[in-house]
């Protein structure tokens, strides 16, 4: 699914940020990367979703080199990987509904169809019920949430996610996180990138370090604490088991 | 995405985004409609001018103007040989006497000075008037031969100030084009301004945008309509400013030469057309030249 061969970084100023990095995703992954600030995270993150280059080897998603794309190409690529990060990056005068669309609108979907995608991505995040609120309206792990919907509204393979619970307080962390692990579990490979070890090291899993741009280690870790997860729901159950005025998509 | 369906999709975000920012949009559509009102000035003055000089050029006439000692038989015999040629529509001999009451009657104020002088003051003449349609070489040498009899004082040719009329016409519209086409590019560069400061504005948007998907097409596209957009709202308010104005001069082309020079007729449905394809141009152009070096 995601695969890193040999990746190295450097700057024009020859500064090398990243160093021989070589790592393999299998579809259904659930993998931290972590390491401290200026590690090499968010730029190896970049890369997988060609907003970086690397200097050296490369990274095929799905087996195609993504850093060989043509620049057209690379919208496609993106509509198969859900990024999400830690400042949300919500549109505050844009109603949650409309945060959530770009992608939806981006390919043609009719308003009904725009609905019926909101809702069920936001119903995945529990805020099926929020779709016409603002994001200023919302607590930040709402915020979060809704930036989670807008990443998953395409079923997409691959989620990114950049220091999500930067923001956010430890209980609101673990929410997030359990939202991760549920969103693993119907099937999409998910990065997690992270320097909360704490995090980590209660819900275990596959660990990832970099450090000073180079591989430290890749293990697995057995979580001192692991979330209990619900198998997921079929859509067709419906209810997301909030109150209030969840609308039924139009 | 279907093309209609993006369309549709870059109009309505452009219709937002002029609504938000009104304000700088405003600055946008008024330099359009000052540069586009100036150049539909010009376009309207010469255009009612040319029709003028066309209508003058159908009743273009040739006056000569007869020595004092010119007898009424001459004038008559004289009036026939003019007619003989196929350029003259008509001949119409006027007597001292004639000319006289003519000039009495076109200025009243002025009759005395005419008057008790003892002998005519005015000349005796023979006004000419020519068919429509191109002179041939001869008509020339007919002239130059009655500049040349004796009994010849002046002859007076329409032509040589309807010529200059034209030459006037010709500076008046390179004058307006050249006024319009700098104004355009003021108002292409404010577009371009105003639609690079909107893109500022929603950096953050189009970054998610990017982030989610959105080709090059679908971002730019609706920064392409709102210039679209300002452009035909600028050569719009344009043209209802230049229909009212056109409307104040045209009320008094009954009283007026100077109106009925000017104001006769409104713009041709042609040039209506280039006037607002000029405007939506410019707004495009603006908004093509604001992205083209923008990574957005």
């Amino acid at each position: 699914m995601v695969r890193l061969e040999h990746i190295g970084k450097r700057w024009d100023d020859g500064a090398e940020l990243l160093h021989d990095i070589s790592l393999a995703l299998a579809p259904g992954d659930f993998c931290f990367l972590t390491g401290a600030s200026g590690a090499g995270k968010t730029t190896l993150l970049k890369m997988i979703f060609r907003e970086e280059v690397p200097s050296e080897g490369q990274i095929l998603v799905n087996g195609r080199n993504v850093s060989s794309i043509p620049a057209r190409k690379i919208p496609y690529l993106r509509r198969t990987i859900g990024v999400v990060f830690q400042d949300f990056r919500l549109i505050p005068r844009k109603t949650v509904f409309e945060n959530v669309t770009y992608l939806p609108r981006i390919l043609g979907l009719d308003q009904r169809g725009q609905r019926k995608a909101a809702f069920h991505a936001l119903r995945r995040v529990g805020l099926a019920h929020r779709l016409s609120a603002f994001p200023p309206q919302l607590s930040g792990g709402e915020q979060q949430r809704v930036a989670i919907a807008r990443a998953l509204i395409n079923e997409p393979e691959i989620l990114i996610a950049d220091e999500p619970t930067g923001n956010l307080d430890p209980d609101l962390s673990r929410e997030i996180l359990r939202l991760f692990l549920e969103v693993n579990l119907r099937g999409t490979t998910v990065i997690l990138a992270t320097h909360d070890r704490d995090t980590i090291e209660r819900a275990g899993g596959r660990v990832v370090t970099l450090d000073h741009g180079r591989l430290h280690s890749d293990l697995e870790l057995v979580g001192s604490e692991p979330p209990r997860l619900e198998p997921p729901r079929e859509e067709a159950e419906g209810g997301d088991g909030e109150a209030g005025d969840a609308e039924a998509p139009a | 995405m279907s093309l209609l369906q993006a369309l549709r999709y870059f109009f309505r975000e452009a219709l937002v985004n002029l609504f938000r920012g009104w304000k700088v949009s405003l600055l946008a559509v008024l330099t359009i409609t000052v540069s586009l009102c100036l150049g539909g000035t010009f376009l309207l003055a010469s255009r009612n001018l040319s029709q003028a000089v066309e209508r003058w050029r159908a009743e273009t006439r040739v006056v000569i103007y007869l020595r004092p000692d010119t007898s009424g038989d001459d004038l008559q015999r004289l009036a026939r040989e003019a007619a003989e040629p196929p350029w003259v529509a008509a001949v119409t001999p006027v007597s001292p006497a004639d000319a006289r009451r003519r000039f009495q009657q076109s200025f009243p104020s002025l009759g005395g000075l005419v008057e008790g002088l003892g002998e005519e003051p005015l000349p005796a003449s023979l006004e000419i008037r020519l068919r429509g349609g191109a002179r041939p070489a001869a008509f020339e040498a007919w002239l130059a031969g009655w500049r040349k009899r004796p009994g010849v004082s002046l002859v007076d040719d329409d032509r040589e100030w309807l010529r200059q009329l034209e030459t006037l016409i010709a500076v008046l519209r390179g004058v307006g084009f050249a006024l319009g086409a700098v104004l355009l590019g003021a108002a292409i560069f404010t577009i371009a301004s105003v639609i690079r400061l909107t893109a500022y504005l929603h950096q953050e948007e189009i970054s998610i945008l990017r982030l989610v998907g959105a080709t090059e097409f679908f971002i730019r596209g609706p920064f392409y309509a709102e210039g679209l957009l300002q452009g035909l709202l600028g050569s719009g308010v344009a043209l209802v400013g230049l229909y009212a104005a056109f409307r104040a001069v045209h009320a008094r082309v009954a009283s007026s030469l100077f109106a009925s020079m000017l104001a006769s007729d409104f713009l041709s449905l042609r040039q209506l057309a280039f006037l607002v394809l000029l405007g939506s141009l410019a707004g495009l152009l603006g908004a093509i030249a604001s992205l083209r070096r923008e990574s957005l």
